[in-house]
């Protein structure tokens, strides 16, 4: 086993499924990183617990497993005991580059660690889908996510009130790889026009309000084009 | 017929107006009925010629697939838009549409067809 060069070993974790790479993770110490590592590129937290767990159990352990994060999906947690928990746990993944949010109360303690920059640094992938939420939180966050590259939002009920943010000069951004906004996106729509957001590959619904103007925004820019409800 | 809207009766395509898509190379259309929206028509009416553009695609996003062909006389407007469309497009072979989700008759398309067009069914999506 000794003689077998790490490349190789790493090839085959590549190739197995899922559900192997826990035993594949045993077999050998060699064998245990990279699985790991495509054990937790992805996790899913269901329940405020998973997340206490997560920030207890796992972030501080010796062997720093957390930094094979790369995407976390927090699902149908509707409201927390300790709203600060979510920024501890999302502070704790080093390599983090996708956040999904369904159908979960965002606190306001985590969207203001990312509007005020404290988190979010390295985030390339926003998908909020099913969120009930006020449009001014709901921008800011994105706004503030200086390394987003593609944004996914879907029955969004981004309610006004709250100021939208304001700056004097708008963030310079330059095209997101893809933009795709789906069906009951509030006013999102419209406020990412009035921000100037463009897009290479771009996905909208026919009534998405702002529909017009992000894709005149986008007129010189998209190389794909999506449109749904035609 | 007589329960679709005017404006579409009467062929001018309304509601959005596409800007100038000069990098565009892919379209994709997700649809709900068998027979043509006006956003449909319009879209391809105003997509005009796109120097860029090498696929079109037409889902038909409802759950089941469609068990008969369209009524071609209801898709002649798109017909005559696609074979604006395929005239300007610079694909070798000619420009693919791929009708995702469709049971379509082998003439479908005609003045596509005779426009440089080819007409491909994928029913696997």
């Amino acid at each position: 086993m000794d003689s077998i060069p790490q490349e190789l070993i790493d090839a085959i974790i590549d190739n197995v499924s899922q559900t192997s790479l826990p035993s594949c993770s045993l077999v050998a110490k060699r064998w245990q990183r990279r699985s790991q590592q495509r054990i937790l590129a992805t996790i899913s937290f269901l329940s405020e617990g998973e997340v206490w767990c997560w920030c207890t159990d796992i972030t501080w352990g010796p062997d720093r497993i957390s930094s094979y994060v790369r995407h976390v999906k927090i699902d149908e947690i509707y409201s927390w005991h300790e709203p600060a928990l979510l920024s501890r746990m999302l502070g704790s993944l080093s390599s983090l580059t996708a956040l999904s949010i369904y159908r979960t109360n965002i606190p306001d303690e985590f969207s203001g660690s990312i509007s005020r920059g404290e988190l979010g640094k390295g985030i390339t992938t926003l998908d909020l889908r099913y969120l009930n939420y006020m449009l001014s939180t709901l921008t800011s966050m994105i706004l503030s996510l200086p390394d987003l590259k593609e944004l996914h939002i879907e029955d969004c009920d981004g309610a006004p009130g709250g100021p939208l943010p304001t700056y004097s000069v708008t963030p310079q951004r330059g095209p997101l790889d893809s933009l795709e906004l789906l069906e009951q996106a509030g006013g999102i729509g419209e406020t990412l026009a009035k921000f100037r957001f463009t897009s290479r590959r771009l996905t909208l619904g026919m009534y998405i309000a702002g529909m017009e103007q992000l894709l005149l925004l986008s007129s010189q820019t998209v190389v794909e084009l999506h449109l749904y409800g035609v | 017929m007589t329960d679709l809207p005017d404006v579409w009766i009467q062929g001018a395509p309304p509601h959005i107006h596409l800007p100038s898509l000069p990098a565009l190379t892919t379209l994709v259309v997700h649809v709900h009925t068998d027979r043509p929206s006006p956003h449909l028509t319009n879209i391809l009416f105003s997509i005009g010629s796109v120097p860029m553009l090498t696929s079109i695609t037409i889902k038909y996003e409802r759950p089941t697939l469609l068990s008969h062909p369209p009524l071609e006389h209801l898709w002649a407007d798109v017909d005559r838009w696609l074979s604006r469309i395929a005239k300007h497009a610079k694909v070798e072979g000619g420009l693919p549409l791929t009708m995702m989700r469709w049971a379509l008759w082998e003439g479908f398309f005609p003045e596509f067809r005779e426009s440089g067009g080819r007409v491909e069914v994928d029913n696997g999506g």
